[in-house]
């Protein structure tokens, strides 16, 4: 049963206030690694694909490490892609959300790519539209979103 | 019927266990892909639930039979704090933890069957039940 990937995690700051009862897991601390999702340039695009059965913590790894990408590289957009993922529940459509509007607020632009049928259903019905999140059927029309609204932004000939 | 499966809840990691095992075995009684994912999402809500505001406890999915319809019933059960107000919970948008409050209604909204008990200081019950179309 191939449940989770060998390497785990590296546990960070929690995604949220946690309340003082929860301990944070330490039994499997010991054989934790650290699971980054890669996260690739091309030109001023980053492009990331979720692959695994995300759990928490990698999640906001992911997260930080996407905002420090674009920081660092000062892209102009970022293509997540989760054709790979088989579901989105309330934490991961919550961090999304959260990595739009961070990259937003540092200029960049987010797309999310490949949603596959039964999680856009799932998401809905659990009454996460994510309305302000820019999404596209697959990666290539993912590319060409990018392009027009890196290029209707002004900057797109830098 | 098959054995009923149980995961124990303790960390961030056993939310993937449970979800994981809740699909395995939607999709061995022969659900739609959708309904495992309606399946999967609702486990993943109350396991982080449980996890995020009891610490630990337990999510035991098992096979079930009514008037000949095959399904699919998950507990999921804590000792941890209790929750005072259900009708209040059950809103869309309440949390006390700054997350999206979308947890519990949406657990609901996607399965068929959704039942809760819980007493302050005693813990919380959770009773889900998907049928097979
Ligand atoms: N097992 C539980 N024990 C005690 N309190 C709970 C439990 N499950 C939920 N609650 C309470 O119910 C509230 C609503 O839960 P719900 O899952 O709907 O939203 P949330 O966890 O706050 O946010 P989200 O799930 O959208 O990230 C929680 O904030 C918490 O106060
Ligand atoms: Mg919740």
């Amino acid at each position: 049963m191939a449940l989770l990937p060998v390497q785990a995690l590296i546990l960070t700051g929690p995604a949220r206030q946690l309340p003082q009862h929860v301990q944070r897991p330490c039994a499997r601390e010991d054989r934790v690694e650290s699971l980054r999702i890669p996260i690739l340039k091309i030109g001023d695009i980053l492009i990331a694909s979720i692959q695994v059965n995300l759990h928490d913590a990698s999640a906001v790894q992911f997260k930080d490490d996407l905002l420090q990408k674009i920081h660092d590289t000062r892209a102009k957009g970022v293509i997540i892609d989760l054709t790979a993922l088989d579901l989105v529940d309330s934490f991961i459509g919550r961090l999304v959300a959260d990595i739009a509007a961070m990259a937003g607020l540092m200029g960049s632009r987010v797309v999310i790519t490949g949603l596959q049928p039964a999680v856009a259903i799932t998401l809905v019905e659990l009454g996460l539209e994510l309305p302000r999140v820019i999404t596209a059927l697959n990666l290539e029309k993912g590319l060409s979103v990018l392009q027009r609204l890196t290029a209707e932004s002004g900057d797109g000939a830098a | 019927m098959g054995q009923p499966k149980s995961a124990v809840i303790r960390s961030d990691l056993d939310i993937v266990i449970a979800r994981t095992m809740a699909r395995d075995m939607a999709r061995t009684l022969g659900f739609s892909a959708i309904d495992q994912a309606r399946i999967a999402t609702a486990v993943s809500e109350l396991a982080r639930n449980i996890y995020l505001y009891a610490g630990t406890g337990t999510v035991t999915c098992r096979e079930v039979e009514k008037h000949g319809r095959k399904g699919i019933e998950i507990v999921c059960e804590d000792q941890g704090p209790g929750i005072p107000d259900i009708d209040l919970v059950m809103q869309d948008g309440y949390t006390t933890s700054r997350g999206m409050g979308m947890g519990l209604p949406g657990a609901k909204r996607l399965m068929d069957d959704f039942s809760i008990q819980s007493q302050v200081g005693v813990g919380t019950k959770i009773v889900l039940r998907k049928w097979r179309s």
